[in-house]
């Protein structure tokens, strides 16, 4: 068994899912959780200036999708098969779609940038969440509603989506209500005895 | 074999690492151009109302890096070992952060978007191109300037850089004139035999 270090931020953010997928698989990792005042003297040692990084046996992978998929692959949660594995890549891309979207009115919600937050919240939050969940919403269905995104088991997918929804919430309460396919995935998630413990006992960040 | 059906705009953008692929590894392919009028009664068919969509004996796959994987993975251009496959994702993601930022200057130079050129190469094309340019010349020449991004074979990334940099090239000359060795590394993999059959018969398009 190699040894994994997770470099990221307090935060759950980017770098949730994959604690999740060592936490579910019982891979033992070291969760290194970067202040953000040591983080500009550590920018330059990380491959693109940025976190998450997971470290291998010392080797650096950046990119929070790129470590997710690599971890899900090492631990069996990217599919059956490789067209189920390419439906949980097109999710997951949509949902950096959808964050990337949401990101200017993250920003003024949060307080780290100056806005009207109220109009952002309007323009363009609540139209990122109905083009983007009116997605989701259809792919669970078409899934048949089982409590995963694709095929019959636990995909990244399914945790990347159920944490990313408690930041929304946070800002957006009840914004689930027309989306309880989705729903179902995020209570089947929270529910796992694993996860459900790790919930109970990580730090509390706001994303 | 299953038979593959890649449907798109008649252009390369977001479908020509696809193509490529798919020739490189001698896979007959239909390559189905939608025209814009074509478009509006199709969309709502399609799963996340967007192009590229792949049918894998006609079952549908949406998302242009969710295809390029699935079809790396299927023919082999997806990395030698599992670290290698991580790394081909990060500096993918990587790009698509790039090209988030740079396309508002992409859609002016490709017609679908008003706007001054000269300001937007200034203001948008020159940062977006100094934040991520200088990681791939650094990972050319790390990666010893053998003609690819990541490990020793052909991989979808130096497919996707090399298609994005022969685009700027199309519309910017000189662009990317203090980028040598990703300039190299793109004239090596663009000289793949059967790349470069490829690129020479191909109908030009405006994107």
């Amino acid at each position: 068994m190699p040894s994994y270090k997770l470099n990221y931020f307090d935060a759950r953010g980017l770098g949730e899912v994959s604690r999740q997928i060592f936490i579910l698989s019982g891979t033992p990792y070291e969760d290194n959780r970067i202040p953000r005042d040591q983080w500009p003297a550590l920018k330059d040692k990380t491959p693109f200036g940025t976190l998450p990084v997971l470290e291998v046996d010392g080797k650096q992978i950046p990119q929070s999708l790129a470590i997710a998929r690599y971890l899900a692959k090492e631990f069996g949660f990217y599919g059956k098969t490789p067209f189920e594995a390419a439906w949980v890549d097109a999710l997951a891309d949509q949902v950096k779609d959808f964050l990337a979207e949401m990101r200017p009115y993250f920003a003024v919600a949060m307080g780290m940038v100056e806005g009207d937050k109220e109009k952002l919240k309007a323009e363009v939050a609540l139209p990122a969440i109905e083009k983007h969940f009116g997605l989701l919403e259809k792919a669970a269905k078409n899934n048949g509603n089982n409590g995963h995104f694709v095929g019959s088991s636990l995909t990244f997918v399914d945790l990347l989506i159920a944490d990313f929804i408690n930041s929304v919430e946070g800002l957006v309460p009840g914004f689930t209500a027309p989306y309880p396919a989705v729903s179902a995935v995020k209570t089947k998630i929270d529910n796992l005895p694993k996860i459900k413990e790790w919930i109970e006992k990580r730090p509390k960040t706001v994303t | 074999m299953p038979s593959f059906k890649l449907f798109y705009f008649d252009g390369r953008a977001r479908a020509e690492v696809a193509r490529q692929i798919l020739h490189l590894a001698d896979i007959p392919f239909e390559d189905v151009r939608v025209s814009y009028h074509d478009w509006p009664p199709m969309k709502p068919t399609t799963p996340f109302g967007q192009l590229p969509v792949l049918e894998v004996d006609g079952e549908q796959l949406p998302t242009s890096y969710a295809i390029f994987r699935y079809l790396a993975k299927e023919f082999g251009f997806n990395g030698q070992t599992a670290f290698e496959t991580a790394w081909v994702d990060a500096l993918a993601d990587q790009h698509a952060d790039y090209f988030n930022e740079i396309k508002p200057l992409f859609f002016v130079l490709w017609g679908f978007a008003q706007g001054d050129r000269t300001t937007m190469v200034k203001e948008i094309g020159a940062p977006a191109r100094d934040k991520y340019f200088p990681l791939l010349e650094k990972i050319a020449k790390d990666n010893g300037l053998n003609g690819h991004f990541v490990g020793e074979s052909l991989t979808w990334v130096d497919l996707l850089i090399a298609e994005h940099v022969g685009t700027v090239h199309q519309h910017l000359p000189g662009f990317l004139s203090a980028y040598p060795n990703v300039i190299k590394t793109v004239n090596k993999i663009n000289s793949t035999p059967r790349l470069k059959e490829w690129i020479e018969k191909r109908e030009p398009t405006a994107f």
